[in-house]
């Protein structure tokens, strides 16, 4: 079969391993808040911390994993050749970010909150607002997963959200906000526990094709 | 690995590499969420364009000029295809690797084993690929480095590649050929037997006096052209 010739071919996935150079995160945007010291830079939208903690099976902090971020902007619309939406791209926006836990196991992201945004275009189902978690770490290949926030009703009908049909699954995935805010006035920051294994493991989803 | 069950009940649970302590606690024990095809749109991480300085693609020098790291200069060519075979082009390509003597520059690797920093080696670099997805990198052949020291538990000489770019991603370690060690290396083995071939490097004809190895990369995903391409 076809299909299946061209499936034996794609090269495996391997571990970034224990030494994954640093270079490659100063590289590439970290913190979507600031461009460059000394720039006025404004991209549209509400700006959030996210505070994201790792942890391994056995409770211990996962240092060093690194995360690609990927969103879309304050209107929903995502900077992406695919993305055929009619809500306009923000120019101070990119939503790509690759950052590094701490060694606690901690990772804060500076970002605008994401808008909710059609499945397709002209498609009534709607995507709640949401960043898409690329990670990697020693031990581990690629995963993906999808961060929610608690204070968005549009959560209840998020087709992807949804899909976990656990609820209390589900809610791993729900970052929340807290009630005291760390990062100044107007800054919403939302914590959320990523447990790579284990008791109260995370849910990832799988993107190959089935 | 696609069996009609497994479209069934979700995606796919992940394999965990034996004797490799990070992955025992580290990889879900729970298997993977199918994403429902509803939502499936196959947005993977699009960064920026990145800023390319000269010479990131030559990892044998620091800089351009600067004298060669120690060891043997070898050439990586190769193309990046799309699982509809079509080049991925102008896509970013990370790759790291240790020195001659197995000894990566990173901070963590002081200590753990006996083998020296090269003044000369950073052993990492970055190129874009071209309008045919083909790249071509410069390193020294990496040394072999021991994993665990309890078990006797040597990595194989290796480069480690990352391709990121709109529609595919993906993290891979290229192997050479003729390596005793990859065959007791966990992270070599965890590899599907009949995979194993498209994790190594083949010898190809010399490059600018190097010994060149080819290294094809096929990714699941489908290249999506920025609108600055075209
Ligand atoms: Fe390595």
């Amino acid at each position: 079969m076809a299909s299946e010739d061209l499936k034996a071919r794609f090269t495996p996935e391997a571990t970034i391993g224990p030494f994954y150079p640093g270079a490659f995160l100063t590289h590439l945007p970290q913190d979507l808040w600031t461009v460059a010291p000394l720039v006025a830079h404004h991209p549209q939208g509400q700006p959030i911390v996210l505070v994201a903690r790792f942890f391994d099976s056995l409770k211990r902090p996962v240092p060093s994993l690194v995360v690609e971020l990927w969103q879309a902007n304050a209107h929903g619309r995502y900077r992406h050749p695919q993305d055929q939406s009619a809500a306009p791209l923000d120019p101070q926006f990119d939503g790509f970010a690759r950052v590094r836990t701490s060694d606690e196991g901690v990772l804060r992201f500076y970002t605008i909150k994401p808008g909710a945004h059609p499945v397709r275009r002209e498609s009534a189902e709607v995507r709640a607002p949401h960043l898409r978690l690329t990670i990697f770490a020693s031990g581990i290949d690629r995963l993906i997963t999808q961060l929610f926030f608690d204070d968005e009703s549009s959560n209840q009908s998020d087709p992807v959200l949804q899909s976990i049909p656990d609820p209390r699954v589900r809610g791993r995935l729900i970052a929340r906000r807290r009630r005291t805010s760390g990062g100044g006035e107007g800054v919403g920051e939302y914590e959320i526990d990523v447990v790579l294994r284990g008791e109260d493991e995370t849910p990832f989803f799988d993107d190959w094709d089935g | 690995m696609n069996t009609p069950d497994i479209v069934q009940r979700g995606g796919r649970v992940l394999p965990v590499v034996v004797n490799d302590r990070e992955s025992e606690a580290r990889t879900p024990a729970n298997r993977l969420y199918r994403i429902p095809d509803a939502a499936r749109d196959p947005f993977t991480p699009c960064p920026p364009a990145p800023f390319m300085r000269a010479g990131e693609h030559d990892l044998t020098r620091l800089a351009p000029g600067r004298p060669q790291a120690s060891g043997e200069a070898i050439a990586i060519t190769g193309r990046i295809l799309d699982e509809d075979l079509r080049p991925v082009r102008r896509t970013l390509v990370e790759v790291w690797g240790a020195n001659a003597h197995g000894r990566y520059s990173h901070v963590i690797d002081a200590g753990r084993n006996d083998a020296p920093l090269d003044p000369n080696f950073y052993g990492f670099g970055r190129l874009v690929t071209d309008d045919d997805g083909r790249y071509q990198l410069r390193t020294i052949k990496p040394g072999a480095y021991i994993a665990r020291t309890d078990i006797g538990w040597w990595r194989p000489p290796h480069v480690h590649f990352s391709v990121v770019g709109s529609g595919v991603r993906l993290v891979t370690q290229m192997y050479f050929p003729d390596e005793p060690l990859n065959e007791k290396d966990f992270i070599f083995l965890i590899v599907p037997a009949a995979d194993r071939d498209r994790v190594i490097g083949q010898p190809a004809a010399t490059h600018a006096g190097d010994r060149a190895f080819r290294f094809d990369i096929v990714i699941r995903g489908r290249f999506q052209t920025p609108p600055d391409l075209d």
